[in-house]
């Protein structure tokens, strides 16, 4: 109908309104004196013509609203009277909209806060051009199958030699490297990257080249960042050497400043500098990951297809290989794993919050409608339609939900930052949320607005659909009331189940840091050293380095004891490797190696069990001693003393040579000297494992860690601490400097991030919940409030007058209390892989939550009730 | 004589049809409809008016003021060239479908053999 003739004679109609009135008025007029003059001449006398032809026509206004509604422009004209009647109504009830509006800000708001990890999370795709050709190709392994993360490099090789259907492969690794020269040295993150890997990205340097088959060993691209940060975009960097672990590296090209690479998920910060990847020939030294981008309209069916064969024929051609085959999953997959199932909990979790809010404004708006029922009939007398009606009250939903949405997105810009800072660091998620550089924008914006207009449907469809049906029956009234008891029972449990869901998160949290490490964590500072290969080329140059610094460190007047050690507990660090018992009963297993100093066991407070601790007399000429944990020792030796028992141990060698990097590991017979007490080694959540503790002087370490048991506050000693190490050699960084208690933080931040805001969600939900029971028990007040004077009157003590209240909502609370039970049962498992010693469905949990629930409700329903025995019974009765 | 409402659909055809004889008046439009169906069809102001404003809209028909005696006006309706057009389309299409339905109901019921 929208042709050109209509559009012309709409905006016609709308600027000569006022003669289109009055034309209609004439036409409608004429044609009653026709129907009055026909019924006249057939007999009628003139007075019973009239009623006849006023009958006939019915309702003047509403065929005058039929007329006008027949052209489109008259829908331009509704939604602007709606518009100014909807606003006028919100003004006139303030309390009444400012409520509305600040519950339904919270619940958009923090929607809008959870939208917005999602879209830096899983919606931005990868900053590569035809991101989604990307993926990363991996070895199975044993004998289900299993996805290891890193292949060798042989491997790679062949299967960069054999695809097709993959465009182009690429390896790389994770390092950190040392930067000295000009400035401070720093220790910055890195990758190492075969040729061609940044057109496998599609990456091309803003500088220089990427790395050639043909380049040097010593060549290094840097990222954007660094280049700006460390060498103040020195535009002729390219060609310039740089002091990369003591050696010089030339620059050969400068990445993009989009480009944010991380050599695995939740590596942080992003790698500044890149490396090629040294050779390894070996075929069971895992140690590149491998990057494809598959070929143009080529599907991801014939890549495996293909994939399979070549895995196929290096099985048959390297029987002793372990890889049984090779998979791959898109690479924007592996970028965001385990972040993806963090966001879409935490948005489960907030949609309840929304639904909560909506259901309450929905509560507020059938109270109003009762309130308004006179307006209603009235204008359905002067000849409003029913969709009409029910337009103007959508109109004043959707006014409701946009200030509330406005309000909301105001939340959000300060939320955001706020939720950002508190994400865990060195996870996915934190990558990405780095990576995006998140804050409110267009996306977030427009998912608000959408977001809100959903909710103006959601809370405004039942009450307007109430409002405008003929009510006054008592059966419509009580199916009012039904309607509000239900969406009371909906708020109570979806947010019961969000209460238990932070009350398992919470007693997780609590578990989690009430584990006995097995040390002090307190006053430890603790920070990690790596020597730079070409220094300190030997063993012997590393220990003397490593006996110094210990040496200076212990004789500073605040710090009791000084030690070092490979892997630090709590961090997440460590190497495992098999180990063999000799003799009759041979057997084998598998330990946390670590090389430590003399003093670590005393200086972390870790006590021995039996035997001795390592002494300075275990040198590199005497023969090889270590200490076991208890749980080694219960492991492997069930029923002896492993004190004196010899164990062979396998060291690992790397030899360069011109083929690249020789990986191998070499036996060596070991004595056990003692056993200490088990300690939390990988996590605060990890049981302990066998552990196996040498001295570096006799295990050699490039990487360590130290540790200081100080007098102080740890973390006043950081500049003293890194100034007496400078001494020993003014080019070593010191990083990862922080103290014990940090990283005990830093083990609980990612549950602390699920509690907090699962927690805040929560406690949202109670809120919105017990205003809602509070708003539906006075609304059940004051209309029995001539009731409840009667009773009064008639002699009703203020008890049984609460009680008459309280039991008005009971049912519709045990309803939604078995609701939200049922509900947190199904759905608390989503929580499972978060929570620690804490089952999903903890009973003690469970119970506490719903007493917490009905202490809320009771409370939310006894003030309108107690109000409800203040009523005078001379004023009730006089109500009506 | 009780009266019907009118199928859905078919007033618009029905102004049209008896706009085609002569121009008339609203009231004339309805009262036409009701003689010739033998009150069969009875038409209210509710749906005869805004279907006036629909065929108005689409150029089927002109409104005409024109003068009724004792000083007085009404606004008299009449068909367009391309209103005839669409009245010539729409009996062709009404009696087609007029066809199909008869001989539907005419079927023998196939539930009864």
């Amino acid at each position: 109908m929208f042709d050109l003739r209509s559009i012309i004679a709409g905006v016609r109609a709308l600027f000569r309104k006022k003669q289109m009135e009055r034309e209609m008025d004439e036409e409608l007029r004429g044609y009653l004196d026709a129907a009055v003059k026909e019924k006249v001449r057939s007999g009628m006398n003139q007075e019973e013509a009239l009623r006849a032809a006023r009958i006939e026509m019915g309702s003047m206004d509403a065929v005058k609203e039929e007329i006008r509604s027949a052209g489109w422009e008259s829908t331009l004209e509704t939604i602007w009277q709606d518009l100014r009647f909807g606003l006028r109504v919100l003004r006139r009830n303030p309390g009444f909209t400012a409520v509305a509006a600040l519950t339904l800000a919270l619940g958009i708001g923090g929607t809008a806060v959870v939208f917005s990890l999602l879209d830096a999370v899983l919606l931005r795709p990868l900053p590569y051009p035809y991101s989604e050709r990307l993926f990363r190709l991996f070895p199975l392994e044993g004998k289900r199958k299993r996805g290891v993360e890193q292949a060798s490099y042989a491997d790679f090789r062949d299967w960069q030699r054999q695809t097709r259907t993959f465009e182009s492969l690429a390896a790389y690794g994770g390092d950190s490297l040392n930067l000295t020269g000009t400035a401070e040295p720093e220790r910055v993150q890195a990758s190492t990257v075969t040729p061609g890997f940044f057109a496998t990205l599609g990456v091309s340097p803003v500088l220089g080249r990427e790395f050639r088959s043909d380049d040097a060993e010593s060549v290094a691209i840097l990222s954007y960042a660094l280049w700006q940060r460390r060498f103040g975009g020195d535009a002729g960097i390219v060609g310039k050497p740089i002091h990369v672990e003591g050696r010089a590296y030339t620059v050969v090209g400068v990445l993009p400043p989009e480009v944010r690479f991380r050599s695995h998920p939740w590596a942080t910060p992003a790698s500044d500098i890149f490396v090629p990847v040294v050779p390894t020939p070996a075929r069971n030294w895992h140690s590149v990951r491998v990057l494809g981008r598959l070929a143009p309209g080529v599907s991801k069916e014939q890549a495996l297809a293909e994939i399979n064969g070549i895995a196929a024929r290096l099985k048959q051609a390297y029987p002793e290989s372990e890889a049984l085959g090779i998979a791959f999953e898109p690479l924007a997959q592996y970028v965001v794993s385990g972040a993806d199932q963090t966001v879409w909990l935490l948005l489960g979790a907030v949609a309840f919050v929304l639904l909560i809010a909506c259901a309450n404004v929905a509560n507020l708006l059938l109270s109003q409608g009762a309130a308004r029922e006179r307006e209603m009939a009235i204008r359905t007398a002067v000849g409003a339609s029913r969709g009409r009606i029910l337009r103007q009250l959508l109109t004043e939903s959707l006014l409701l939900a946009s200030s509330g949405g406005a309000i909301g997105i105001a939340l959000a810009y300060w939320a955001i930052p706020l939720v950002v800072r508190i994400a865990p660091p060195f996870s996915s998620l934190f990558s990405r949320l780095e990576d995006a550089h998140l804050h409110l924008n267009w996306t977030v914006l427009g998912f608000s607005a959408l977001l809100s207009a959903l909710s103006s449907v959601l809370f405004g469809v039942l009450p307007a659909w109430k409002a405008t049906r003929p009510a006054q029956s008592s059966f419509a009234a009580s199916r009012a009331g039904g309607m509000r008891g239900g969406l009371m029972a909906l708020e109570v449990a979806l947010s019961l189940v969000l209460l238990v869901g932070a009350g398992l998160m919470m007693k997780s949290l609590i578990r989690l840091l009430e584990v006995d490490v097995g040390f002090r964590t307190e006053h430890l500072l603790t920070m990690q050293v790596s020597l730079s290969e070409a220094k300190y080329s030997t063993p012997e140059k590393q220990a003397a380095y490593f006996d110094q610094v210990l040496q200076r460190l212990a004789a500073m007047p605040a710090v009791l004891s000084a030690g070092t050690v490979t892997d630090l507990p709590l961090t997440r660090n460590e190497t495992s490797n098999g180990f063999e018992i000799p003799g009759p009963h041979p057997g084998q297993g598998t330990a946390g190696y670590h090389a430590l100093s003399a003093g670590y066991f005393r200086t972390m407070g870790i006590p021995l069990l039996n035997g001795r601790e390592l002494e300075m007399g275990d040198s590199a000429n005497s023969p090889l001693v270590g200490v076991i944990n208890r749980s080694m020792a219960g492991k492997y030796w069930p029923n002896e003393n492993p004190v004196g028992k010899t164990i062979v141990v396998y060291r690992f060698v790397a030899e360069r040579t011109s083929a690249g990097t020789h990986v191998q590991f070499k036996p060596h017979m070991l004595a056990i000297v003692g056993i200490v007490s088990d300690i939390r080694q990988l996590g605060l959540d990890a049981p302990p494992d066998p552990e196996l503790f040498m001295p570096y002087d006799q295990w050699p370490a490039q990487e360590m860690s130290l540790v200081l048991r100080v007098a102080a506050e740890p973390s006043s000693l950081i500049p003293r601490v890194e100034k007496e190490i400078w001494r020993v050699d003014p080019d070593q960084p010191v990083t990862d400097i922080k103290t014990m208690d940090e990283w005990v933080a830093r083990e609980a931040a990612g549950r602390r991030f699920i509690l907090l805001l699962i927690g805040a969600f929560a406690s949202i939900a109670a809120v919105l919940a017990a205003v809602g029971i509070y708003g539906v028990a006075s609304y059940g007040m004051r209309q029995r409030t001539h009731e409840i004077g009667v009773r009064m009157a008639l002699g009703a003590r203020g008890q049984q007058v609460v009680w008459l209240i309280l039991r008005q909502n009971l049912s519709w609370l045990v309803i939604g209390i078995a609701a939200g039970i049922a509900g947190a049962f199904a759905l608390t498992r989503l929580l499972a892989s978060y929570l620690y010693s804490v089952r999903p469905t903890d009973a003690s949990t469970f119970g506490l939550i719903v007493l917490v629930q009905l202490a809320i409700a009771a409370l939310a329903s006894f003030i309108p009730a107690r109000r409800a025995t203040k009523v005078d019974p001379m004023v009730a009765l006089r109500y009506e | 004589m009780k009266s019907s409402e009118l199928v859905q659909g078919t007033l618009d055809m029905l102004i049209l049809k008896t706009l085609a004889l002569e121009p008339l008046h609203g009231y004339g439009i309805a009262l036409r409809i009701e003689q010739i169906s033998k009150g069969v069809f009875r038409v209210n102001p509710g749906s005869l008016f805004p279907a006036f404003r629909r065929l108005e809209r689409a150029g089927w028909i002109k409104p005409e003021w024109r003068p009724t005696g004792n000083n007085r006006r009404a606004k008299f309706y009449q068909l367009t060239t391309l209103g005839r057009k669409q009245l010539k389309a729409e009996t062709e299409e009404w009696a087609r479908q007029l066809a199909a339905i008869t001989r539907i109901m005419r079927a023998p019921a196939i539930g009864n053999l």
